[in-house]
């Protein structure tokens, strides 16, 4: 089985670092096998048509730009 | 109007602090559609919000729908009475916070897609007072 692949698009400002503290949680509280990747580089994100971050990223499919998301969307979004 | 570059690392734009305003530009093929793209270009180095990928929103491609609806407000800048951005805005149903239509400015639509500086500048002045 494939593991999942979270990214979270961001340039490690403090909304970005909350993003990922929120996404490691919805992970530990799932147990989801998932690879999680911090992505800082501009060509990284402008590649997913994000504008504007923090962005997270499931497995290619850009779920949320602009805000960070609450740790229940990202449950849903990793056990859907 | 200057000629400065937007630099990549400027490319996506943090949330942190003011909320972000996006522009998005009809684009099209005319001089009123090519001044709708110079006019937000400008709009951007000005700082008043983030030029965005109008075209995008119609190909429904997601990271730059999810960057419009991360938008605290939106500028929508139409050449024409065609009003082609809002109604791609509209069918993807992003809400618009200002429209402006640049053939209420008293310009002709042509086929001409040679700008005239003084003309974006003259444009963009109006745009402003509208913003």
């Amino acid at each position: 089985m494939n593991i999942m692949k979270i990214e979270i698009l961001g340039s490690g400002c403090a909304k970005c670092n909350k993003t990922k503290k929120f996404v490691e949680q919805a992970v530990e509280q799932t147990g989801v096998d998932a690879e999680i990747v911090k992505v800082e580089d501009m060509d990284g994100i402008l590649a997913y048509g994000v504008l504007i971050t923090p962005a997270v990223v499931v497995d290619g499919d850009v779920k949320i730009v602009g805000r960070v998301p609450k740790v229940d969307e990202v449950i849903e979004w990793i056990t859907q | 109007m200057d000629n400065t570059v937007i630099p990549m690392s400027e490319g996506a734009k943090c949330s942190c602090g003011a909320s972000v305003v996006g522009i998005f530009p009809c684009a099209g093929a005319s001089n009123v559609g090519q001044l709708s793209n110079a006019v937000a270009v400008e709009l951007h180095k000005q700082g008043v919000g983030n030029m965005m990928c109008t075209v995008g929103i119609g190909g429904k491609i997601n990271g730059l729908l999810k960057s419009a609806e991360g938008c605290g407000s939106i500028i929508v800048i139409d050449g024409c009475p065609l009003n082609c951005a809002q109604a791609t805005m509209e069918e993807a149903g992003i809400p618009i916070g200002k429209h402006i239509l640049l053939t209420d400015m008293d310009i002709k639509k042509n086929k001409d897609l040679d700008l005239d500086p003084a003309q974006v500048k003259e444009v963009l002045s109006k745009v402003t007072e509208l913003l």
